[in-house]
């Protein structure tokens, strides 16, 4: 019988009784043919890979990533926490060393949940990757930790939550968002002044192939998390960047994402977009768990597969290659602050506007990061969804300094005295400690 | 009356029993180089003893296949492989005369690139140079679409005495596990026909006129007739007839484990209120996963004659074997002797058991009463061990649904049944360490003979339907069939259900409604662009694993 040569754990969560419509994109059918792929090729028969089914997130779990407002029970469906479960038992299974490697093969993706979270956008509403790093960092006590997003569309929710966090580095590769959603995603977009550096951003051009993102791979992202050394890797394993996926505009092949997968030796996987489900989900998945058990992939391709007709375009080559050095340089050498946003005392100020295309639902807020130099500093954020309450959302940053923390306290309370906010919360990650209070 | 007899590794035993109870049984040492002799002899110890009233029905467990393909006695087979896209078939070569001929079907049973008759025409004149005169057939996806299997049956049939397809087996997918059951089907095949002959001989010659079954093992029997086009599926029907032994003498309706305890082996099974569980993939064979539907179970190196060890300053019993217990002639004590030492048990020669247990005892500075105390909690501990393992991996097992996520059954042993040669010198020993209720039946020598007895038939149809396509297949009935669009999830179960009891009538099974369920049924919506285009719908029927309940009523008061 076939072996693994490095142990895999596969949490598959397909969520058959599960979709935002009908219809949708994000649907029951959505994993029905990678299942059928997984079990005629028999890979869990194969010594050394195992399915597992998920843990269920609790709304504590969820509450170390995301500021959720009105709150957690009303904004989040099981569908979620155990989509967030899935992530997690992921992490466990390597952390605790059942496995060498794990990919948590689960549905609804999260990458697009930001955060602060007041709905669903991008068919996310809790960022997953996130509800599990922060399961790695209090259960575990992992410091460095670097997400490779891969998914075709920009990781702004990710990004978002580890905007201001030095400790996780967040690297996404996507199509460019001047031709598709979210529409962010830029190389500016560096993280917050405590973090500036953290945040990588790869835009490809649309039509970029399998040679265009391993360029990108083995020279921008491979020498950034060298020089980061993380203790994990994560890797948020979307797969709308292939040629068949009827979102986006990319041109990536199952074989593509197997290399990727390889080369890139992440510890966890986590299942992001892909919405090529009989065309590209069935080989694509079977490639990533082939590759990430360091098993033979030569063999895995698309019916359809035409490697002439998917051919990346000499101006995409030239591009990415340029491209590639600009950035590697670019991200080893970063400006001091961001591009955007201003200082105001100790505080860097940034505001932003948030969309959530699934719920019809439109935030504003304003986010305060205290430029402490000790550590990566309080984050404050007021967010008003709609005509709905101003929220107030107090972060204290694990490894707080004690001003930080005493800041953080202090910020909260004198924002329930103000009668400015409806509802507040308060995570407290050195004191171990959540509040939400409803004024 | 009904005759049941297990051909077991030592001993074949045979039982009659007739409404009002057990009417008689027999046991013969089996003759491996011979299995007919063992099944004559106890044949010719019982029918005698039927008297006037007619046996109606002989159901057979028989280890004949699981011998053959372990001992490697079976015969070469030319293998011819349609794999397409995905992990590389080579890993799944098998004997001599392998050969990938390359084609690839789809998930949906869409065929991708065709298949290259050219080249399975090649394969099969290099089989034929070689004397090979028995195939299997076996294609990726061939439960969602048979074409190629057909073909490449074509080719080789006017040179073959047998084909294995692979979709013939069952309608679950698992390539590998296709590969390896029309395999292992088509190199015991003539060495089973041979044997099937040979029993229906002997059963004309002992002026029988009963229907004659084959144990499979799930639990369940085939006629003979069919046991000749799937000989594979009797394999592991042992363990099965003795699971199907204590459901008959006991009255089981509550989650419980059954711990078959032997000599080299102590096999554990699994009930969920009361039926056994049936392993979801299917049973192993020499190594190799296979789609032979089977009882769940997990075997452990402890038995009687499982040697005494020290290791690392502990006491330790089996998975070793050192020859028969000191009490029995043997040189190293084993668990047995530690038994006949704690006086739970007293098989031959106690004095040598105490001497054997002694002198290891003397040598780690103990006694040999306590070293054989030690090692009779080693071994219930490790047995404890193995049950609560296999039992949190059903726990664990995945589910596709929330609902089933959230709301699932846990299975929660109560009681723990307890057979085989030492299992009332270890019951005792059994309840110190188990929190359940250990119960130790009666007639437990023989309970294999009766579960074979009283075994019913089972089978199991997968239905596949593809509305886009306006396709139905259940493979394992051979059924294919063009279905409207408008098929539905409704329409899919009666189908299965139809199609499966019209199977057991054409086999002559009668009460065929008995044990019938729906274990799975899914209809997916298929969209293209926005629209829905059709559905794919999948359904699971069994005919689950059970006794005849007349029968059952006249045994089981031995509980
Ligand atoms: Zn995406
Ligand atoms: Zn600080």
């Amino acid at each position: 019988m076939l072996k693994a040569p490095s142990s895999l754990g596969v949490v598959f969560f397909p969520a058959y009784d599960w979709a935002i419509s009908p219809t949708h994109p994000e649907r029951q059918e959505r994993l029905l043919y990678t299942q059928d792929q997984l079990r005629e090729e028999g890979l869990f028969d194969f010594e050394g890979i195992r399915e597992y089914k998920p843990d269920v997130a609790k709304t504590g779990d969820v509450d170390l990533a995301h500021f959720t407002f009105p709150d957690v029970e009303q904004v989040v469906t099981s569908s979620h926490l155990i989509s967030a479960g899935g992530a997690m038992r992921a992490a466990r299974l390597v952390m605790e060393r059942e496995a060498k490697r794990a990919f948590a093969l689960v549905r609804p993706p999260g990458h697009h949940a930001m955060k602060v979270v007041h709905g669903t956008r991008g068919f996310c509403t809790i960022n997953i990757e996130a509800v599990m790093v922060e399961y790695l960092r209090e259960r575990y006590g992992v410091r460095r930790i670097a997400i490779v997003d891969t998914d075709c569309h920009h990781g702004d929710g990710t990004q978002d939550i580890y905007w201001n966090d030095p400790d996780v580095m967040f690297i996404s590769i996507h199509q460019d968002g001047r031709t598709i959603y979210p529409g962010s995603g830029f190389p500016y977009e560096l993280g917050g002044p405590t973090a500036i550096g953290s945040t990588c951003n790869i835009p490809l051009l649309p039509g970029t192939g399998d040679q265009g993102i391993l360029h990108m791979l083995d020279n921008v992202v491979l020498p950034v998390l060298e020089r980061f050394k993380p203790e994990i890797i994560i890797n948020s394993a979307g797969q709308d960047n292939h040629f068949s996926d009827p979102i986006t505009n990319m041109a990536f092949s199952a074989q593509g994402y197997a290399e990727l997968t390889r080369r890139l030796g992440a510890h966890i996987a986590v299942l992001e977009g892909g919405y090529s489900i009989q065309g590209a989900l069935p080989y694509v998945n079977l490639g990533i768990c082939l590759a990430m058990a360091d098993m033979d992939t030569s063999q895995v391709s698309e019916p359809t597969y035409d490697p002439e007709m998917i051919k990346q375009e000499q101006r995409v080559t030239d591009y990415t290659l340029s491209l590639a050095d600009q950035l590697r340089n670019y991200f080893m050498d970063p400006p001091p602050m961001p591009k955007h946003g201003r200082v105001e005392g100790e505080w860097f100020v940034r505001e932003k506007e948030i969309h959530y295309d699934t719920d019809g639902i439109f935030e504003r807020q304003t986010e305060k990061v205290f430029m402490c130099g000790q550590c990566p500093g309080t984050v404050v954020i007021e967010s008003r969804a709609d005509s709905g309450p101003l929220c107030l959302a107090v972060q204290i940053p694990l490894h707080a300094c004690p001003a930080c923390v005493e800041k953080g306290h202090e910020v909260f309370e004198t924002g329930q005295r103000s009668k400015n906010y409806r509802r507040a919360m308060l995570v407290d990650r050195p004191g171990k400690d959540v509040k939400r209070v409803l004024i | 009356m009904l005759l049941g007899i297990d051909v077991g590794g030592t001993h074949t035993d045979a039982v009659l029993v007739g409404t009002d109870g057990l009417k008689a049984w027999a046991k013969a040492k089996t003759n491996h180089t011979d299995l007919m002799a063992s099944i004559r002899d106890v044949l010719g110890q019982i029918v005698p003893q039927a008297g006037h009233e007619p046996i109606t029905r002989l159901n057979l467990s028989t280890t004949l296949s699981t011998n053959a393909i372990v001992e490697g006695l079976t015969e070469p087979v030319g293998v011819f492989v349609a794999a397409g896209p995905g992990v590389n078939p080579n890993a799944y070569a098998v004997g001599q005369h392998f050969r990938t001929i390359s084609g690839a079907t789809d998930h949906r049973g869409r065929i991708t690139s065709p298949l290259d008759e050219i080249s399975a025409l090649e394969h099969a004149a290099h089989c034929k140079t070689a004397g090979v005169s028995v195939y299997a057939c076996v294609g990726k996806f061939s439960p969602r679409n048979p074409d190629f299997e057909e073909t490449l049956r074509g080719v080789v049939h006017p040179q073959a005495d047998f084909v294995s397809c692979g979709h013939e087996f069952s309608g679950q997918l698992g390539f590998g596990r296709r590969i390896h059951t029309a395999v292992f089907n088509a190199s015991v095949w003539r060495v089973f026909n041979r044997f099937a002959d040979a029993v229906q001989r002997s059963a004309i010659g002992f002026g029988l006129n009963a229907q004659v079954n084959i144990l499979k093992a799930d639990g369940g029997t085939m006629p003979l007739s069919m046991s000749r086009t799937f000989p594979v599926e009797s394999i592991l029907s042992g363990p099965a007839a003795s699971v199907m032994g204590i459901i008959a003498v006991c009255d089981i309706d509550q989650d419980s484990v059954i711990l078959d305890i032997g000599g080299t082996t102590t096999d554990i099974a699994l009930f969920a209120d009361g039926a056994p569980l049936i392993e979801p993939e299917g049973a192993v064979i020499s190594g190799r996963p296979t789609l032979v539907r089977a009882l769940k179970s997990r075997s452990i190196g402890i038995g009687g004659d499982s040697a005494i060890t020290f290791v690392a300053g502990h006491v330790r019993v089996g998975p070793r074997r050192l020859g028969p217990a000191m009490a029995e002639g043997g040189n190293h004590p084993t668990l047995t002797d530690a038994l006949n030492v704690l006086g739970s048990a007293e098989l031959g020669d106690v004095s040598a058991s105490r001497r054997g247990l002694n002198e290891l005892a003397a040598q780690h500075g103990s006694d040999g009463r306590t070293m054989a105390q030690d090692a009779a909690l080693a071994a219930v501990t490790s047995i404890r061990a193995a049950v609560i393992e296999l039992t949190r991996a059903v726990n664990d097992r995945p589910v596709y649904t929330i609902y089933e996520l959230l709301e699932g059954k846990r299975l929660v042993p109560k009681t723990v049944y307890v057979m085989g040669g030492p299992a009332k010198a270890m019951a005792g020993l059994l309840s110190e360490v188990f929190p359940e209720d250990v119960l130790v039946p009666g007639n437990y020598a023989v309970a294999n003979a009766i579960g074979a007895a009283l075994s019913r038939p089972t089978l199991s149809a997968e239905l596949f339907a593809d509305t886009q396509r306006g396709r139905m297949l259940i493979p394992g009935l051979d059924v294919e069939e063009s279905v409207p669009r408008s098929y539905d999830l409704d329409a899919a179960q009666e189908d299965a259900a139809r199609y499966l009891r019209q199977y057991l009538e054409h086999l002559r099974i009668e009460d065929p409604e008995g044990m019938m369920e729906t274990i799975e049924a899914q209809s997916f919506n298929m969209v293209e662009d926005d629209a829905m285009v059709g559905r794919t719908i999948r359904v699971k029927c069994q005919i689950k694993p059970g006794v005849l309940p007349g029968y059952r009523k006249a045994v089981s008061r031995q509980c």
